[in-house]
């Protein structure tokens, strides 16, 4: 079922494009060190702010780091913490859902206030409060973004539980003495897949877009590691000389959170049953 | 009405409880306790600070008497005083013996904040609703088509790099607008109309360019509303009848379809207020965000946390008025509450 899916959304010209996007950023970053013509964090003085050239095909930085070099370790920094973010917020919200959405009751109204709850806390305040208060590293802003942002995917997996446990599929295994484990493993989860699929799609787009909103304010991605985030504020410090710093890592988030948007379109059509193309 | 709107106020208050609690234990997560990070941060003040943090948040009691302690300040609106900024109150300002008032730091930057909100959103949605008409009634024509791509480059493109772009365009390379703070330096020479253009062309860029990467969202929301209505009976009743098609459009579909537009508007608001810390923080504008960003980079505590909370409660009051307003706008609803 989910292998159709994905033949019948890259059928579409949009999410084709999409798809390819991202296996390019993957390439890229996968073979970073193979590509890239310098080492990314090795300073030369005798080559500070060069706009672009053939021997620096995006020019140079501020501490005379290449900026392609950068760019391409950079890409491995977005893409992990995109990837793993939403791995983390994914799982919380399918155990939460799930729970609310199999069990009902009082366990339903306590996890879907929590979700209230944390849906009226503006969650890059929240961000970058938590950060604030850790340290901003890497890892932390994998983890924090994953823990502020399984609300959607719980909201969305309880609700597919809801309208499935009616289903007679689902009340004839009860019949039959299905364990609770069971009914949710076997039964209702592998069938509320496809929406979660196409959520987490769409949520790796927005997480890259957080990183380097965070990495850009000082607080996601530390130098001398590159991300694209941290690469924009050197570009907004030398704005007035190296507009190059500025627009290549700002067309690599968007052409990276482009390629997720369309993907997850292209699947979130293909799965509606109310679009032409089925 | 009347009871739903109780009903739906004192549903606040557990809510805010909720809040209280996330908040009171962020600001636990600091290693060890917040003092040491204090000092750690700024050896020099150390002691004098972390004696008064101490006292404010009653750090040598047990944690439920500091949760409790801290929640009875917070409801009498009493967040504390700022380390920095000469330990401003962080919230409300006071009058001191001379008459004088000091306004409290997020007194004085939340007017800030909404009104380039305010301004932002009403920008996005004059743009986004005649958008998204259009888009739904050229439905997979080439009009469609194009507002389709531009929604996806506006939902993917960082905000804060268009800024930088438009600052470079505009400001540095062109020198057509300025590009930090709410005026000039020259503001209080300036006759009334020269004030008003100077403020003005100070407003652009960071009311724009957030309601641009806004615009989006709200584009698709209409043309998927506007679709769902144009397939109903009654649109197709009212063709019948023979009304003109701008009729049928603007006067029978479109008032449906921007019903749901309220909700949406209203749970935008914590994203609104979020995203304006990196605005904020790029155009220098002193407003919640970038009180927010530098007392983070600080470890102002107090401030973090009244901001936390601050902001929460502003996006629970912005979703009652949004459900209040739904309820209000909706007949359907409106009677049903009535009834109930």
């Amino acid at each position: 079922m989910q292998k159709n899916l994905l033949f019948k959304a890259l059928a579409n010209p949009l999410a084709l494009t999409g798809f390819v996007i991202i296996i390019i950023m993957f390439l890229l970053a996968m073979f970073a060190p193979i590509i890239a013509p310098y080492d990314p964090d090795a300073f030369d003085v005798k080559a500070i702010l060069l706009s672009p050239s053939w021997e620096h095909w995006m020019g140079t930085d501020g501490l005379g780091r290449d900026v392609f070099s950068r760019m391409l370790y950079g890409g491995r920094i977005s893409l992990l913490v995109g990837i793993v973010a939403v791995g983390i917020s994914t799982a919380i919200g399918i155990v939460l859902g799930a729970l609310a959405g199999f069990y009902r009751g009082w366990i339903d109204t306590v996890i879907m206030r929590a979700v209230d709850i944390m849906l009226s806390i503006p969650s890059f305040f929240l961000i970058l409060a938590v950060i604030a208060f850790l340290t901003p590293s890497i890892y932390n802003v994998m983890i924090v973004i994953g823990l502020t942002s399984w609300m959607g995917v719980t909201r969305l997996v309880r609700a597919e539980f809801l309208s499935l446990g009616n289903r007679e599929f689902i009340l004839a295994s009860r019949t039959l003495g299905a364990k609770d484990f069971r009914l949710i493993f076997v039964h209702l989860l592998p069938n509320s897949l496809t929406p979660i699929i196409v959520s987490a799609v769409l949520g790796v787009a927005g997480a890259v877009l957080l990183e380097s909103g965070l990495s850009f304010l000082g607080l996601g991605v530390q130098a001398p590691q590159a991300s694209w985030g941290n690469i924009l504020t050197d570009g907004k410090d030398y704005i007035q000389f190296a507009w190059w710093l500025s627009l290549y890592p700002g067309t690599a988030i968007l052409l990276t959170v482009l390629g997720y948007n369309l993907l997850g379109e292209g699947l979130r059509d293909a799965l509606d049953p109310r679009s032409e193309s089925s | 009405m009347l009871k739903y709107l109780i009903k739906r106020v004192l549903w606040m208050i557990p809510m805010l409880i909720g809040i209280s609690l996330i908040s009171f234990f962020i600001m636990h997560l600091a290693p060890g306790d917040i003092t040491s990070t204090e000092s750690a941060f700024d050896p020099k003040s150390s002691e004098e600070s972390r004696q008064k943090l101490r006292e404010l948040y009653n750090l040598d009691k047990p944690v439920m008497v500091q949760y409790g302690l801290w929640l009875k300040r917070m409801v009498q609106f009493d967040f504390g005083n700022s380390f920095k900024s000469h330990q401003k109150p962080v919230f409300l300002g006071y009058t001191d013996e001379d008459g004088n008032y000091t306004k409290g730091m997020i007194e004085q930057a939340l007017p800030i904040t909404l009104m380039i909100n305010v301004l932002g959103l009403a920008i996005t949605l004059s743009l986004a609703i005649p958008l998204g008409v259009i888009a739904a009634r050229k439905y997979q024509k080439w009009q469609d088509k194009s507002i389709t791509l531009f929604n996806f480059v506006g939902f993917s493109i960082p905000g804060f790099w268009l800024a930088l772009l438009m600052m470079y365009w505009l400001g540095v390379a062109n020198d057509w607008l300025p590009i930090s703070g709410l005026h000039s330096l020259n503001y209080d020479q300036l006759d009334t109309w020269g004030k008003i253009k100077d403020s003005v062309s100070h407003l652009i860029l960071p009311v724009v360019i957030p309601s641009v990467t806004g615009l989006a969202g709200i584009t698709l929301f209409v043309k998927n509303g506007m679709l769902d209505v144009l397939h109903q009976d009654y649109i197709t009743t009212a063709r019948a009848k023979g009304l003109n098609e701008h009729t049928v459009v603007y006067t029978h579909a479109l008032r449906n379809a921007l019903l749901p537009l309220i909700t949406i508007v209203g749970l935008s608001i914590p994203g609104l207020i979020g995203g304006s810390v990196i605005s904020e923080t790029i155009f220098a504008i002193d407003g919640m965000g970038k009180l927010f960003y530098d007392a983070v980079m600080s470890r102002d505590f107090p401030v973090v946390m009244g901001i936390l909370t601050i902001g929460s409660a502003l996006t629970l009051v912005g979703n009652l008025v949004a459900d209040v307003a739904y309820a209000w706008a909706d007949p359907r609803v409106r009677r049903g509450v009535a009834r109930d």
